[in-house]
C-alpha cells in the first residue's frame, strides 16, 4: 500500500465499516502517547477528571459513491429576527420559526463548508469567513478542518458559488495570503464579471457594496490561479455547475455524481430550511434580485425533492446534509429539510 | 476480543488527537490520515445542567418492512420509511445514551452495549474519552428498563462492572419482573434472554442497586414518570432546572420516523403493545405540550430535539447543532 495521502485517506475512509484489519492500521497511525488502557474496566476507582464543558469538532463524513464527502463547520452569527424577510410580516416569520422550536427574536445563522474528496482531487465548496478576531462565534473552520485531518495546502479546488464574504473571506490566511496555497481557484463567470466591474456598484443593493473591494482584496493573492467556469457544464470530473442566479447575480450552485449517486451543494439557494424551505417564495435581506432567487429556490427544490437527492447547505444547521421532501403548511405548498441519518459507518 | 477492544479504543484516541496526528505526520512526513468520523458526542445545557449524548453505534435490520412492526402490514411500514427518505432496505438502530452533570455529579441514563450485541456498536467507551468524560466519575446509572442494549454495558464480557463508583438506579415494577423466572412464559420468546441477562449484569452491582417507584425523585432535579409497555416497567426520566427541562425518553419511542410518526404502531420489541403505545401518546403529547427537550435513545444522533403533534401523531424536530455550549 502506497504510503501518500491518498491512500490513507481511502484506507480510513473504510475503518467504520472494516473494523478490525483497518483499527490496526489505525492503531499504528495513533502516538504511544494516545493509547489506551488495556482493559475495558476503567484501572482506577479516582475520578480522574472534571466536568468538561466543550463540544465536539463540528465535522462529519458520508460517501456519494467514490467521493468522501465532509461538512466541516465555521461557526455562526446571530442577528435579529426582524428585517430579515423583506416580503412577509414580522409576526408570520416568527409563527414559522416557533414551529420549529426556534426563538423569535435572534435568528442565529450558521456555516458549514463541503469538502469533497476523489482521487487526485480534494475540491472545498466556498472558503468559510476564514480567520476572525478571538471570542467571534465564526471562524471555526480552521480548527475543525485539523480536526478533520484536511490540510489545506492538499485542497486542490475552491469552488466558489458567490461572492458575499462569509464565503470567500476564508481565501486569505491570518498573513493575507493564500490560505489555500496550491488550489485553483473556479468561479462562475457572471459573478466574477459583476464584483469586478465598479460601474455595477450603483446597480447593486446597498447593503452589497462593499463586495467590490472584498472580492478583489480576498482573490488578490490568487492570480493567475483562477478559473472563470459558465455555469451549466463540467467543472472538474464528477462535478458540474447548475446556474441558480439570484441571491447575487452568478449565484451557482453544483452537482458531485458518481455513477447513480449524486449530491448537490445548495450554497445560498435557501438560507435556514425552517424558513425558507417551508416559504419558498419569502425574499431575504441578503437577496441581491429577491424574485430571481425565489424562482430559482422553487426550481431547484422541486429537482431534488422530485428525484431524492442528498444535498448540503451553507447555511443549514449542521452537519447540514440531507433531503427535502414536498410539504404543505399553512396553506403554503413548500418543503420540509429532512436531515440525513448521522452514522459512524462513513 | 481483548486485542480488537484495544484497537478501538485506541482509534478513540486517534480521534481525540489531532495535535498529535499533526505531530506524527511532521515526524515521518506522511501525511496525516483524516479521521474516519468525527467523535459521537454532543453537549447542551439543561438550565445550569449540563447533558451530553454519546454515541455507542447502531444494529442494522434487514428489510425494516416485515419482522419488526407487528399491527402494520409491509407497504405501510415502508411508506413511513420513504416519507422519511430513509431505505426500504436496510433500516440502522441507532444506540445514544444521555449523560447529565449536576451539581449531584455526573448520571448516566442507561448503559450502552458495552460492545457484545453487535459488531457495528460498542463505541461509547471511545466516544466517552473524546467528550472528556471518565466513567469513574458516573455516580448514578438510571436503568429505563431491563433490554439487553440498555444494562449490557453496565458490565464488561467477563462481567466486570464498568461504572466503579456508581450506583444503579431501576424501576421497581421492572427489578421485580426479571427477576422472577415465572414470568418467561409471559414474554416473547425472543425476550428470554432477558432474565439470565438481567441477573448477569446487575450482579457485580450487588449492593449498589437501588429500587425506585414511579415518580419518584431519584437526586435533585430528576424524577421518574412511568412510562410502561415496552417492557413492564419502561420507565422516563424528567429533567428539570430553572425553567429548562428535559425528558429522558428511552424506548418510548424507537425510530422517530417509525413511531412518533404511527404511535399505534407495536413492535417485536414490545411486551404490551396497547400499553406501549398509551404511554407514547401521553409522554409525547406531554412534550409536544410542553415544548420541552427530549433525549431518545434509538433517535438520529445526537439525538436531542423537540416533538410536535402531526396528522394523528407526532414529528421530531432535531436542535440546532452549536458549538457554543
Amino acid at each position: 500500500m502506497l504510503v501518500d495521502r491518498r491512500s490513507v485517506f481511502a484506507g480510513s475512509a473504510v475503518l467504520a465499516m472494516a473494523l478490525p484489519a483497518a483499527a490496526q492500521q489505525a492503531a499504528t497511525l495513533a502516538p504511544p502517547s494516545a493509547q489506551a488502557p488495556t482493559s475495558q474496566a476503567p484501572t482506577s476507582q479516582a475520578p480522574t477528571s472534571q466536568a468538561p464543558t466543550s463540544q465536539a469538532p463540528g465535522f462529519y463524513r458520508f460517501k456519494v459513491g467514490g467521493w468522501t464527502v465532509t461538512t466541516v463547520h465555521d461557526g455562526f452569527f446571530r442577528r435579529p429576527v426582524d428585517g430579515f424577510v423583506r416580503n412577509a410580516p414580522l409576526a408570520d416569520v416568527q409563527a414559522i420559526l416557533a414551529d420549529s422550536f426556534l426563538p423569535g427574536d435572534q435568528l442565529t445563522i450558521s456555516f458549514t463548508i463541503t469538502f469533497a474528496q476523489r482521487g487526485d482531487a480534494l475540491v472545498v465548496f466556498d472558503a468559510g469567513n476564514g480567520v476572525t478576531a478571538a471570542g467571534a462565534t465564526q471562524g471555526r473552520m480552521i480548527d475543525n478542518m485539523a480536526a478533520a485531518g484536511i490540510d489545506p495546502a492538499r485542497v486542490t479546488h475552491v469552488i466558489h458559488s458567490h461572492f458575499h464574504g462569509d464565503h470567500i473571506n476564508g481565501l486569505l490566511n491570518a498573513e493575507n495570503g493564500r490560505a489555500f496555497p496550491n488550489a485553483e481557484i473556479i468561479v462562475p463567470a457572471p459573478e466574477w464579471a459583476w464584483w469586478s466591474d465598479e460601474g455595477n456598484t450603483t446597480r447593486s443593493p446597498e447593503g452589497q457594496r462593499p463586495t467590490f473591494a472584498n472580492a478583489a482584496r480576498r482573490f488578490a493573492p490568487y492570480q493567475g490561479r483562477v478559473r472563470q467556469i459558465t455555469p451549466g457544464g463540467e467543472v472538474l470530473p464528477g462535478i458540474t455547475s447548475i446556474a441558480a442566479h439570484g441571491h447575487t447575480p452568478g449565484h451557482t450552485i453544483y452537482r458531485i455524481s458518481d455513477g447513480a449517486e449524486q449530491l448537490v451543494f445548495l450554497a445560498d439557494t435557501l438560507n435556514r430550511p425552517e424558513i425558507m424551505a417551508r416559504r419558498p417564495d419569502w425574499q431575504i435581506v441578503f437577496d441581491f434580485d429577491g424574485e430571481a432567487a425565489a424562482a430559482g429556490r422553487r426550481r431547484v427544490l422541486d429537482m431534488v425533492a422530485t428525484d431524492r437527492v442528498r444535498v448540503t447547505g451553507y447555511h443549514f444547521p449542521f452537519p447540514a446534509n440531507g433531503h427535502f421532501a414536498r410539504h404543505v403548511s399553512g396553506g403554503v405548498q413548500g418543503f420540509i429539510f429532512v436531515p440525513a441519518d448521522w452514522s459512524s459507518a462513513v | 476480543m481483548t486485542e480488537r477492544r484495544n484497537l478501538l479504543a485506541a482509534t478513540g484516541a486517534l480521534l481525540a488527537a489531532p495535535a498529535f496526528m499533526g505531530r506524527a505526520s511532521a515526524q515521518t512526513a506522511a501525511a496525516p490520515a483524516p479521521v474516519p468520523q468525527a467523535p459521537g458526542f454532543y453537549r447542551f445545557r439543561v438550565g445550569s445542567f449540563i447533558a451530553t449524548t454519546v454515541w455507542d453505534g447502531f444494529a442494522t435490520r434487514q428489510n425494516p418492512g416485515t419482522g419488526w412492526i407487528v399491527n402494520a402490514d409491509q407497504a405501510a411500514v415502508e411508506g413511513a420509511l420513504r416519507d422519511a427518505m430513509l431505505s426500504t432496505t436496510r433500516l440502522d438502530n441507532p444506540f445514544i445514551v444521555t449523560f447529565l452533570e449536576t451539581p449531584a455529579g455526573l448520571t448516566m441514563f442507561d448503559s450502552g452495549t458495552g460492545g457484545q450485541l453487535a459488531p457495528t456498536a460498542g463505541r461509547m467507551r471511545e466516544n466517552l474519552a473524546a467528550a472528556g468524560i471518565d466513567p469513574a466519575r458516573v455516580t448514578r446509572i438510571l436503568v429505563s428498563h431491563f433490554h439487553g442494549d440498555h444494562i449490557t454495558g453496565l458490565t464488561t464480557a467477563e462481567n466486570v462492572a464498568v461504572f466503579p463508583n456508581a450506583q444503579v438506579f431501576v424501576p421497581e415494577v421492572e427489578w421485580a419482573f426479571w427477576n422472577d423466572t415465572a414470568n418467561e412464559s409471559r414474554v416473547p420468546q425472543a425476550q428470554r434472554g432477558t432474565f439470565a441477562n438481567t441477573a448477569r449484569r446487575f450482579g457485580p452491582y450487588q449492593g449498589k442497586v437501588e429500587r425506585f417507584a414511579a415518580g419518584a425523585v431519584i437526586l435533585p432535579g430528576v424524577h421518574a414518570v412511568a412510562a410502561y409497555g415496552h417492557t413492564p416497567g419502561h420507565t422516563v426520566f424528567h429533567v428539570a432546572d430553572g425553567t429548562d427541562q428535559l425528558f429522558v425518553t428511552a424506548d418510548t419511542a424507537s425510530r422517530p420516523e417509525v413511531f412518533l410518526r404511527n404511535p399505534g404502531w407495536a413492535s417485536v420489541f414490545d411486551t404490551d403493545g396497547p400499553a406501549a403505545t398509551a404511554s407514547r401518546i401521553a409522554i409525547f403529547g406531554r412534550i409536544a405540550a410542553e415544548r420541552a427537550r427530549m433525549t431518545a435513545y434509538h433517535f438520529p444522533f445526537p439525538a436531542n430535539g423537540y416533538v410536535q403533534r402531526m396528522g394523528e401523531g407526532f414529528r421530531f424536530i432535531p436542535a440546532d447543532w452549536s458549538n457554543a455550549i
